[in-house]
């Protein structure tokens, strides 16, 4: 039997399987199927020449949320909403992307302005109903519903995050009335405070679950013609995975599926490598995403945006995306300064060296400018060389640089947009960079890992083995995850503990039987408990993480210290001059993978130590040996070493060695 | 300086600027203590380079932007640079010495390397209440002193420790001392954060090439500049708006402007602007030159990283005796909103003229800035304030944006359930405003009906403007329609309590402590932006969009756009529009 990763990314679905019997792993990667990416995923599985019904667990990454949401191709949903709150999706925070751009617009609100409805109803901040739901007045609206043709609908009253009575009661009409329509009720989706975030959170799930339940159905059925009757999971934004059944109901947990399992492989480095802190890196053809692993979890974020002033509040891997890939163009601006990106060759034209017309410097060019990836390049064309001086060229002359400096240039600047990129995720919790090894995943990645390494002061660079398919491989070492979370206001004083530490526990509770629900044994599941705490006084919150979820009156000061010293971290400053107080209380459920500890099959060199000489450009011209992967043991730089999928750049004064699962290990020598 | 650092280098300065300001911010905001900050946003940080000269700038006030360099210099008149040491902060918030309103408090703090200054980081925010005639600073009398507590600039850190004496002074000229310890604390997070990364930058790359950058980023933005003014046509271009009121004397206050260009020069001149008035609306220099500057970047420069090298292309001249060069003891608390925005507003129309292909209408041109006091549990006072935005101007290429806080101020509304969570309040619309927008081919955004109601009474002050024209429109767009303040009563009763009243008489937007009885309410209706081009040479086809939507009306798309619409059907009317079109 088998068990099986899928990653359906924008260009490739890539496969990662093992046999639960013999240990043999394979990879795969075949076009992804955009009109229906369902088949891609049976197409991997065929390519890979595994049988569906010998596939015990599979476990799938996805896209389609996301590019749902980002494209707006989902049918339209509804919204009901409190009289004078039609337009909360719509003026969100009342700020504006770009300080002074005279021409810019607001992203499309997810639900159009003829959807949205309003009633006559109302709940206090302290959560007392004021005024009751009429019937009577629904009525229009469901005909309006109805007529035409919307399946779900986002119920979003103000104050529902203190009661949400009101809310499930305009649910239970709806439902009554239009069996086939969704009802959301935002508090029930997640009870946040502050009406836009929690309405846009809920019209995220209004709008997505159509799309989803569809995507699912189809996926399963094409399974099930298959025989295939393994377990199925989905990869959920947190790093997590869940059951189909619960990914269907919590689609707005599945934005970040498509990245979760680079950032699960990542994880695993951490644990298998001994580098607890890991900086995990993905670049590709067009962007460059970056996220921290720290005591091998990925770091989780609340305020990720999918587009400007559109936030999505659940705990989400804090992945930063920027305009920086292999096709990212060289330019220079008004003001005579060269910039690289955001703008990108893409596949048409593609770089200048594709030979398709391309005639912009692309990194892809500077690269092969400065002999940093072969002219053969994984043996699928020949790669123009000329063409790539000639592009470079057109931007060189201007500076009056030569076009090596220029095209080292370009990559000098695509490394510290990329190490920026990297820092606003360390920075903003107060990391250092020092205290990390930077993963490297993706084609391009592993060229410029080492430079970016530089420009952050981080020690050590990762190459892993399965680099090429990474999100594939890692979907299979990520754990299921449930959270839940409730608003809960207590100043943090004695008396308060034992409630809390009751309520912490019944949260505890409540999760762990969802997870038992999904599959998890019950003695494999452990369970994290985070406060989220401020000074009283302040709106924002610090999330405090306890090791333990029982907590009684005599932790008070344990409670105070970690509150005291998270907020040190994050905003460089502490006081004793103001009471503590809690705002919400959250727990994660956790059970390991259910494939299990994979035995990594290999352990040394797996084929002869082919080597060739070529000249490479480091700040000059540099003889340097060019590697074969398969066979490569210890390498010094300037060197390269090169396998189907990427090219290792190795500088001069950084050496490679392979570790026990044929992870490449590159350290300053 | 001469020489420059290589382009590389370059690049990564600018990035790491850009990063210091903006961990200052999320700094500030998720510290701070007062909802004005926390939650509307209303601050901006910077850093400085040794010479005083703005290197780089997050700007949730726009406004703020050219206005903080006159700090920085107050601070070292008063002090001199040289006796600065590590762990000073100094405060400061006079408008007639360094600062712009009293409320805008600016903390400054030098920042060393090696015993070497290399820079400053600078934190101003808007402070919820310094005491004063009226709660948050708006009892609209005719001298500063009613405004609230003055500060010079005063050392109030020393060796990073606050000065106890001076922190008390501060604590007992407030209606709110709640906010102070804690917001004080979130700005030091802020200062300390920028000297923390400042200082890395200094020792990786040394000092000399640190400053060498900020020069040389000085100049990059400066070039820009400077290639944008050749873009423009030589020649005089003039542009005026006016505030309603000064809250004294019910006459317009006009500001007008002649903006010349020659070659890659531009010279604004505020000559024929009104003298200074008696009530709270006068510009102190600082602000006013802020809001030159705010205004022009989105013509300009409006990616570039905004520092001093936006200046030095740009002259400004101001009549001695004009409300836009404010002097002592006259009031100012209204120049960072009703002041800045009509500043704003006629140098967008003077813009209009030069490169009328590339202009865009005037916005609403106010941040409607209200302070409301309220009483809250156990009879405590309370100060609660919002900024509920009109619309932006239509533009060449799209609609302007709905209800987006003025170009003066990037910041962020207050929550309807923070405000009812933390206020004795229940806010009960915050919407878009049907037909608000003036029309056009390319019509203004919609400005927003906002109510909230005062469940245990109290009072409200707003200045604002608007209320004889709405937003004009340009190149024959039209304007939008006026705003309005509206009180009712328990008994459901609505007076209009500023703006145009059905009697014919009309009543000045600027209230001071206007009083609210227990579960009285207020409602205000902002205005969108201005219309860009012809209204009837809109696409039907939007139109009818529009009224499917509702911002717009059937009645609008009739009468403003020459568009028929069925009332049932909400299909075009083609016959009847037809010749609506060829009557106009």
């Amino acid at each position: 039997m088998w068990k099986v990763g899928i990653d359906v990314g924008g260009t490739f679905t890539d496969l990662f399987a093992v046999n639960s019997a013999t240990g043999e792993e394979r990879t795969g990667k075949v076009l992804t199927t955009p009109e229906e990416r369902s088949r891609g995923v049976l197409n991997a599985i065929a390519n890979a020449g595994i049988a569906p019904n010998e596939i015990e667990l599979l476990v799938h990454g996805t896209t389609t949320a996301t590019n749902a949401l980002i494209e707006r191709t989902f049918p339209d949903a509804a919204m009901i909403t409190t009289e004078g709150f039609r337009d909360v999706l719509e003026i969100g925070r009342m700020h504006r992307e770009h300080l002074y751009r005279p021409y810019q617009t607001k992203p499309e609100p997810l639900i159009r302005r003829r959807h949205r409805y309003t009633i006559n109803e109302r709940t206090t901040a302290f959560g007392k109903v004021e005024k009751e739901i009429d019937a009577a007045e629904l009525q229009p609206i469901i005909e309006a519903i109805a007529a035409a043709g919307i399946k779900s609908v986002a119920i979003c009253l103000i104050n529902s995050y203190a009661n949400p009575a009101n809310e499930r009661k305009v649910a239970e009409i709806i439902t009554a009335a239009l069996p086939g329509v969704r009802a959301i009720s935002s508090a029930d989706v997640k009870p946040v405070f502050r009406e836009h975030t929690r309405f846009t959170l809920a019209s995220v799930r209004a709008t997505i679950l159509p799309v989803m339940a569809d995507y699912f159905e189809r996926l399963e059925a094409r399974l099930r013609e298959a025989e295939f009757t393994g377990n199925l999971m989905i990869l959920k934004s947190n790093g997590g995975m869940m059951s189909v059944n619960q990914a269907r109901l919590r689609v707005e947990e599945l934005v970040e599926s498509g990245p979760a399992g680079g950032v699960g492989y990542a994880s695993e480095i951490a644990r298998t490598a001994s580098s607890v802190n890991i900086i995990h890196t993905d670049m590709g053809g067009t962007s460059f995403d970056a996220s921290i692993v720290e005591d091998g979890e990925g770091l989780i974020t609340r305020e990720y945006e999918i587009e400007f002033d559109i936030p999505v509040a659940v705990p989400m891997l804090d992945i930063r995306s920027i305009g920086a890939g292999g096709g990212s163009i060289g330019w220079i601006d008004s003001g005579g300064s060269l910039r690289v990106g955001p703008m990108s060759a893409s596949s048409v034209p593609g770089p200048a060296c594709y030979g398709r017309g391309g005639t912009r410097p692309t990194i892809t060019d500077a690269n092969l400018v400065l002999g940093r990836i072969s002219p053969d390049l994984s043996g699928k064309f020949k790669l123009d060389g000329a063409a790539a001086r000639a592009a470079v060229e057109t931007v060189s002359s201007q500076l009056k640089l030569s076009i090596e400096e220029c095209a080292e240039g370009m990559l000098r600047i695509a490394t510290e947009a990329m190490a920026q990129a990297v820092k606003l995720v360390l920075a903003s919790r107060g990391r250092d960079p020092r205290d990390f090894a930077l993963a490297s995943f993706g084609g391009a990645g592993p060229l410029h890992a080492c430079a970016v390494a530089e420009a952050l002061g981080t020690p050590t660079v990762i190459v892993p083995r399965y680099s090429g398919v990474a999100s594939a491989y890692g979907a299979l070492r990520l754990a299921i995850k449930h959270d839940e979370e409730v608003f809960y206001y207590a100043p943090l004083v004695a008396k308060e503990l034992d409630e809390i530490g009751l309520r912490l526990k019944n949260l505890g509770a409540a999760a762990v039987e969802a997870l038992l629900g999904q599959g998890a044994s019950a003695d494999s599941v452990q369970v994290s408990f985070v406060m989220r705490m401020r000074y009283a006084g302040q709106t924002f919150e610090v999330d405090v993480v306890q090791d333990r979820g029982v907590i009684e009156r005599r932790d008070l000061d344990r409670l105070a210290e970690a509150f005291h010293g998270a907020h040190k971290r994050e905003f460089g400053v502490r006081s004793n001059d103001f009471p503590v107080e809690i705002v919400a209380l959250a727990v994660t459920a956790e059970a390991p993978s259910p494939a299990g500890i994979l035995q990594s099959s290999t352990s040394s060199a797996i084929g002869s130590p082919r080597q060739a000489e070529r000249k490479v450009w480091f700040g000059g011209w540099t003889d340097s040996l060019v590697h074969d992967a398969a066979g490569a043991v210890e390498v010094s730089g300037p060197a390269l070493i090169e396998d189907p999928h990427t090219s290792i750049v190795i500088p001069p004064g950084w050496a490679a060695r392979f570790d026990s699962a044929r992870n490449c290990i590159l350290e300053r020598s | 300086m001469v020489t420059s650092i290589d382009p590389i280098t370059f690049e990564v300065l600018r990035n790491t600027f850009e990063h210091v300001c903006r961990r200052m911010t999320v700094i500030l905001q998720k510290s701070s203590f007062s909802p004005i900050l926390s939650e509307n946003l209303d601050f901006s940080n910077a850093i400085y380079d040794p010479a005083l000269r703005l290197v780089g700038q997050t700007a949730n006030c726009p406004v703020h932007l050219a206005a903080m360099h006159f700090s920085v210099q107050a601070v070292a008149r008063k002090f001199g640079i040289e006796t600065l040491r590590p762990g000073d902060v100094v405060v400061l918030n006079d408008p007639y010495d360094g600062g712009t309103h009293i409320n805008d408090v600016t903390l400054t703090m030098p920042v060393f390397h090696e015993d070497m200054l290399i820079g400053f980081a600078v934190s101003r925010g808007h402070w919820m209440d310094l005491g004063g005639g009226g709660p948050g600073g708006q009892g609209f009398g005719t001298h500063v002193a009613g405004e609230g507590l003055r500060l010079p600039p005063l050392k109030l850190y020393r060796n990073y420790e606050v000065d106890p004496d001076l922190l008390e002074i501060l604590l007992r000229n407030t209606r709110t001392p709640h906010y102070i310890r804690g917001d004080l604390q979130a700005h030091m997070g802020a200062l300390l954060a920028a000297e923390d990364e400042l200082q890395a930058t200094a020792r990786k790359y040394g000092r000399a090439t640190l400053l060498q950058g900020m020069d040389d980023m000085i100049r990059y933005t400066e070039r820009i500049v400077r290639a944008e003014i050749e873009n423009i046509p030589d020649g005089v271009y003039e542009g005026a708006d006016y505030a309603d009121s000064d809250g004294i004397t019910d006459a317009k206050v006009w500001a007008r402007v002649k903006l010349t260009v020659s070659g890659s020069n531009l010279h604004v001149d505020f000559a024929g602007s009104d003298p200074q008035v008696a009530g709270a609306i006068n510009s102190p220099f600082a602000n006013t030159t802020a809001a030159v500057y705010t205004a022009l970047q989105f013509f300009l420069a409006p990616d570039a990283p905004p520092n001093a090298g936006m200046f030095a292309p740009i002259t400004l001249s101001l009549p001695d005796d004009c409300w836009l060069n404010a002097r002592w003891p006259a009031p100012v608390v209204g120049c960072t909103t009703v002041t800045s925005g009509k500043v704003q507003s006629a140098i967008w129309q003077a813009v209009a003229k030069a490169i009328p292909d590339l202009a865009i209408a005037p916005t609403c041109a106010d941040a409607n800035w209200f302070v409301a006091a309220v009483r809250g549990a156990g009879g405590r006072i309370d100060v609660f304030s919002d900024i509920p935005a009109g619309g932006w101007g239509g533009t060449p290429y799209n609609d302007g944006l709905n209800v987006t806080l003025d170009p003066l101020g990037n910041c962020t509304n207050m929550p309807a359930e923070a405000a009812e969570l933390l206020y004795p309040v229940v806010v009960e619309a915050f919407d878009l405003r049907q037909d608000s927008g003036g029309p056009g081919e390319n019509r203004g955004g919609l400005g927003a009906r906002f109510k909230f109601r005062f469940l245990n009474g109290g009072e409200l002050s707003i200045e604002t403007s608007r209320t004889i024209e709405g937003s004009p429109g340009v190149n024959g767009g039209s304007m939008s329609p006026v705003q309005v303040l509206v009180q009712e009563y328990g008994d459901g009763r609505r007076e209009i309590i500023g703006g145009p009243r059905p009697d014919g008489t009309w009543r000045s937007p600027l209230l001071s402590s206007h009083k609210f009885g227990p579960n009285e309410a207020f409602e205000f209706l902002s205005t969108g932006g201005g219309g860009w081009g012809v209204a009837r040479s809109r696409n039907p086809e939007r139109v009818r969009e529009d009224v499917i939507d509702g911002y717009i009306s059937a009645e609008a798309a009739r009468r403003d756009y020459g568009v028929a619409i069925d009332p049932k059907t909400l299909e075009i009317l083609s016959d009847e529009t037809s010749k609506l079109r060829q009557q106009a």
